[in-house]
């Protein structure tokens, strides 16, 4: 028997072709622009409805996202305990959520169930009663799940964050009370809902395997023409006021680890730079080999986990670092995350680790568009961004494209590490 | 010499419902060495995905040295005997990986352009054949792990409720202590020479399946394995005999006062084995208590009568008998007692009265919805098809539904009746200060 070489890695072969998935587009009667996705080999079907009904639009905080889930509790026809009945005997999956930006309200059923699931999404969407009853269940659970959700340092460490980059009267900084609960009405609800969640705020993604009827059996239950028709109101405008404060710390007792977020506002992926700080975020913390990682869990074991993230938001974008580190450690964490910004920008990043990130990010490339469920969330995101469908395409020649000295120049001018706030949740021992 | 001990062609249609849901066909092989090679060709994909599964969990350790199995998932990163780190050279590739330990398992996963699937088995081969392990490295990862029990069991509101109930379900049986371990100083403590020994005694081609789901023939990934993994030789696997539970004839409480925001009911119920008969009825069982908004929990213990402000049910699925768990986060104003009275009586009426059969009908639907969903990721796919085969046959991913399918509402009632009683339960009173 021969033994294979172990000594030295197989030939890697480059990731040279990828196809951008292109929809085909169209229009429900109403004019709702929808796109159709033909994905995977299970005879499926996900629908996703895209308002641009985010915490952005609302008149006080909390309706976007009570109007948002409180769609199947209850419609013109059924009720909240029908609704959540029919859709679990056909095996169907409804789901809502609720962002800064966007709402969107995802039905996953098999392709045999479509008719019967989809007349249930059109009711959900278009004729939410909001009752009253369902409603006080609803804020008196979401009040405990409030609670808790506040009683973790992560959750303190970024809201706090948040807060501090964008100001406490902008929507991406402003942070929920207890009594917000409170102040919002049913009648909030219905408003918002007939403002935002019509035709015109509406756009339509579907995938999976797709029928030659699928197009009209959407058509005839979420075409409807007789939907909402009143004026549509004026899109707010917020300025970024970030706090004057640097560093925020909330302390917390008996906190064995503190959470830890360090960034500031950068942009959103219509910045021509957004691409190229990909790479630049990638090689810092966005992967599991990253510097990041690799300093401050792999080479001193302060933190189970440490990552970076460009978060791209609608209206704007920012840079952060989260973690959770020992509260003995602390201090040094943060000296030694600051240590290797200032790296970056001091060494020219070496061949080598930078095509081992190309060669990760262009993997990555791939599992955005490995199976419909992948595909369909990769594709909203692009819709929820309004970025185009080659998006992916134009960030493989990116990566591709970019040098060491670039990297170099992008960390210098934008990972400026006293220019970066820092929010700690916890106890911090310097 | 190698050769292959048995090929099966697991593929079938069916077409008795003229069901349009196709088979997952898996092609079989078994080296010399003793390694399962299970493959599935996916052809609509462009990634590989390769899962090696061990038979090692943390029911395997000592009960003075509990944590290994999870500490050892660590180390497995910290480079082998011809790679000085495992994720470099995989990343290069453009590939992906984690792992998980459980009380049976632990379980490796990576995915990667299917063009570069010889680094998938230069990487897991080598790692199998030995490690690179240094004290400096043994130190390192021992503090990721402590940080990481801190920030899952201590750091978290309720973050230790599950060690506390499993040391309350389980007294003789090695559940009781968690994947993590049972006390963090059995970590802190271990050695260079321990954690060495550990990987001989259990990291062996005879105690491992490799599974690869992707656009490639059954045929090429058999010569890939004989390749890579066919010169690792057998290695005696340590197996003592599990010390099983014995029957639990008392109800068994425990309650703790901690800080955190409103109190919370936690139940164990002991029930039967992921081979056991009853199985597929236990798991229905939990599905009507709490799969989905429609189910019991939800729709009369916090909607109708609202008691809890969330509630949840589900079964821990071990090789061994597990539990059916139910814990819930008692409403503002509720007393601890009102709860358990209103859960009790809930719960009792599985007992008392006979499943409708479309109730029933309604949880089956939706598990074949989800098996059905979930053969949408190659993943999914590649993790199912090495548990069953652990649990003795792959092809029980295809075939498994039909044994919901056959459950009964008599069938439910006597199971229910034997699960949900209150001398097989613990219950675990978390109480906020």
């Amino acid at each position: 028997m021969t033994h294979p070489d172990r000594t030295k890695q197989p030939e890697i072969k480059a990731i040279d072709t990828f196809q951008s998935v292109y929809a085909d587009k169209t229009q429900l009667s109403n004019d709702i622009p929808i796109r159709l996705i033909q994905s995977g080999t299970e005879d499926i079907v996900k629908i996703d409805l895209l308002f641009r009904a985010g915490n952005w639009y609302q008149p006080k905080p909390l309706v976007a996202e009570a109007t948002n889930e409180m769609l199947p509790e209850g419609t013109k026809t059924w009720t909240s305990a029908q609704i959540a009945n029919k859709l679990d005997y056909y095996g169907a999956f409804l789901q809502t959520n609720a962002n800064n930006d966007v709402a969107v309200v995802t039905l996953l059923t098999l392709n045999k169930h479509l008719n019967k699931t989809l007349s249930l999404l059109a009711e959900i969407v278009q004729n939410p009663i909001f009752p009253e009853d369902e409603f006080q269940t609803y804020i008196r659970n979401k009040k405990q799940h409030f609670l808790l959700e506040r009683s973790k340092v992560n959750s303190q460490s970024r809201i706090k964050f948040r807060e501090a980059l964008f100001g406490p009267n902008h929507p991406y900084g402003k942070i929920l009370v207890l009594e917000d609960h409170d102040n919002i009405t049913t009648e909030d609800l219905q408003n918002f809902h007939s403002s935002y969640y019509r035709p015109k705020n509406c756009e339509i993604l579907v995938t999976g395997n797709l029928k030659s009827d699928t197009v009209n059996q959407i058509d005839h239950y979420l075409g409807n023409t007789e939907w909402k028709k009143n004026e549509y109101p004026e899109i707010p405008t917020f300025k970024i006021q970030p706090t004057s404060q640097q560093e925020i710390f909330t302390p917390k007792e008996d906190a064995v680890q503190s959470a830890l977020r360090m960034g500031k506002v950068l942009f959103n992926q219509h910045h021509p730079d957004f691409m190229e700080m990909q790479v630049v975020n990638t090689i810092l913390g966005g992967y599991f080999g990253s510097r990041l990682m690799k300093t401050i869990r792999e080479e001193k074991g302060y933190t189970y986990g440490i990552s970076s993230l460009l978060i791209p938001l609608v209206h704007a974008g920012y840079f952060v670092i989260v973690s959770e580190v020992g509260a003995k450690v602390c201090g040094k964490a943060i000296e030694a995350i600051q240590q290797e910004i200032r790296r970056f920008k001091e060494e020219k990043t070496d061949e080598e680790e930078l095509n081992m990130v190309k060669n990760y990010m262009r993997g990555e490339i791939l599992r955005y568009y490995d199976g419909p469920l992948p595909t369909a969330s990769t594709y909203l995101r692009l819709m929820e961004h309004n970025l185009s469908e080659d998006y992916h395409k134009l960030m493989l020649q990116t990566i591709n494209d970019i040098q060491p000295e670039r990297i170099r120049e992008l960390a210098e001018q934008y990972l400026q590490e006293e220019n970066m706030k820092i929010s700690i949740a916890g106890q911090c021992e310097k | 010499m190698l050769f292959i001990i048995f090929v099966v062609e697991l593929y079938k249609f069916v077409d008795q419902f003229k069901k349009q849901n196709f088979m997952i066909k898996i092609t079989k092989y078994t080296l010399d060495n003793g390694l399962t090679i299970l493959i599935h060709k996916d052809k609509s994909t462009p990634i590989a995905t390769v899962n090696l599964l061990y038979n090692i969990g943390s029911k395997h350790e000592e009960p003075h040295r509990t944590g290994f199995a999870h500490l050892f998932e660590h180390l497995m990163f910290e480079g082998s005997v011809n790679i000085p780190a495992y994720d470099t050279p995989l990343q290069k590739a453009g590939g992906e990986n984690n792992a998980f330990t459980s009380t049976d398992i632990t379980n490796y996963y990576l995915t990667l352009p299917i063009q570069n699937l010889d680094t998938a088995f230069w990487l897991e081969s080598d790692r199998m054949l030995g490690l690179n392990l240094t004290q400096e490295k043994l130190d390192i990862q021992k503090n990721v792990v402590i940080e990481e029990y801190n920030q899952r069991y201590i750091n978290q509101p309720y973050g230790d409720a599950m060690l506390l109930l499993r040391s309350l379900a389980y007294k003789k049986h090695p559940y009781k202590w968690p994947t993590i371990g049972k006390d963090i100083s059995h970590i802190k403590n271990a050695t260079l020479n321990e954690v060495e020994n550990f990987f001989y005694h259990h990291y062996a081609p005879n105690n491992a399946i490799l599974t690869v789901v992707g656009n490639i023939e059954p045929e090429k990934v058999y010569e890939l394995a004989e390749k890579w993994f066919g010169p690792i030789p057998k290695r005696e696997v340590a197996r003592k005999e599990i010390t099983q539970e014995p029957e639990q004839n008392s109800p068994r409480t425990d309650e703790v006062e901690r800080e955190v925001p409103h109190n919370v009911l936690y139940k164990a119920y002991r029930m039967v084995s992921r081979n056991h008969p009853d199985f597929p009825a236990s798991d229905l069982i939990s599905d009507l208590l709490s799969n989905g908004k429609s189910a019991r929990l939800y729709q009369k213990l916090v909607k109708e009568s609202p008691v809890f402000s969330n509630i949840d049910a589900y079964i821990t699925g071990d090789t061994d008998p597990g539990l059916l768990l139910v814990h819930g986060a008692i409403s503002e104003g509720v007393t601890m007692e009102e709860a358990e009275t209103a859960l009790n009586n809930e719960l009792a009426k599985l007992t008392l009265q006979t499943v409708e059969d479309e109730e029933l009908q309604k949880v089956k639907n939706k598990f074949e919805a989800v098996h059905e969903f979930s053969k949408t990721s190659a993943l999914h796919k590649a993790m199912n098809m090495s548990f069953y085969e652990l649990l003795g046959d792959a092809e029980r991913i295809n075939t498994e539904i039909e044994k919901y399918r056959a459950v009964t509402p008599r069938e439910i009632n006597r199971v229910s009746k034997e699960i949900l009683n209150k001398n097989n339960c613990s219950t675990l009173y978390y109480h906020k200060k």
